[in-house]
């Protein structure tokens, strides 16, 4: 089981190299927000396999949470942000 | 300035979410020295609670719930709170912070003062760190012109 959360791991560690090509290149702010928000995601699920590896998910678990509130802060603060200045670069 | 938002969606997810924010910050303050987290980390949710608010609901609704001059008002009161500690263990002929000469006031065992010590110390940080977050934001909002400010003729 170890061994199948460590692949699931390795892979969502390369899609966060993916969406960090796209809020780094792409086209547009609203590209580059949606890419954080995914690069958001991405980190909670890869905290809670650090977790699941370590047999320490409950202390894990409050960490992954505090980053998905964060993260979500975030990306109202930015939409609210497009929605003052327009989202025109 | 933040204004007012005219979604919907965002002001209900908004209200039905910062409750539970807060609940989860002074879970994560109390529980500092079990699991990760502590004062700074509590304090960080509480005033990411607050900034949250003033994004979905703007200035004129949220003033109600804080204001520049309550967070600074609740940041000296956390470094008073911590400080005071320190103080107190000072005059009852201890170190700086050392909380088992707090035994002999709170009329409990010394690793029992000990443990209300850091709780007390964690809960100023929290309010210290929850108030300077929140102004952090308030001042980059507003360019640092706050609106209280017009109203006095400043």
């Amino acid at each position: 089981m170890n061994c199948f959360f460590t692949v699931v791991g390795l892979c969502l560690c390369i899609f966060v190299f993916c969406a960090l090509y796209r809020a780094i290149f792409g086209p547009g702010v609203f590209n580059r927000v949606a890419a954080i928000s995914a690069i958001g995601t991405k980190t909670l699920v890869l905290l809670l396999i650090f977790g699941l590896l370590y047999e320490r998910v409950d202390m894990f678990i409050d960490i992954s949470m505090v980053y998905a509130l964060l993260n979500f802060i975030g990306c109202v603060a930015a939409a609210k942000y497009l929605e003052s200045q327009g989202g025109i670069e | 300035m933040i204004v007012q938002s005219e979604d919907i969606i965002i002001r209900t997810i908004a209200r039905i979410l910062i409750p539970f924010i807060q609940i989860f910050a002074l879970y994560v303050i109390m529980h500092g020295h079990y699991s990760p987290g502590g004062g700074f980390q509590g304090g960080v949710i509480l005033g990411a609670s607050m900034v949250l608010l003033f994004l979905t609901h703007g200035y004129e609704e949220s003033k109600a719930r804080m204001t520049e001059k309550v967070a600074l008002l609740l940041s000296s009161v956390g470094v008073l709170i911590y400080a005071g500690i320190g103080m107190l263990c000072l005059i009852l002929l201890g170190n700086y912070l050392d909380y088992s000469r707090l035994a002999t006031i709170l009329n409990v065992d010394a690793a029992h003062a000990r443990s209300l010590g850091i709780l007390g110390v964690e809960i100023g940080v929290g309010f210290a760190v929850m108030a300077v977050m929140f102004s952090i934001f308030f001042d980059i909002s507003t360019g640092g012109f706050s609106p209280e400010d017009k109203d006095n003729g400043v």
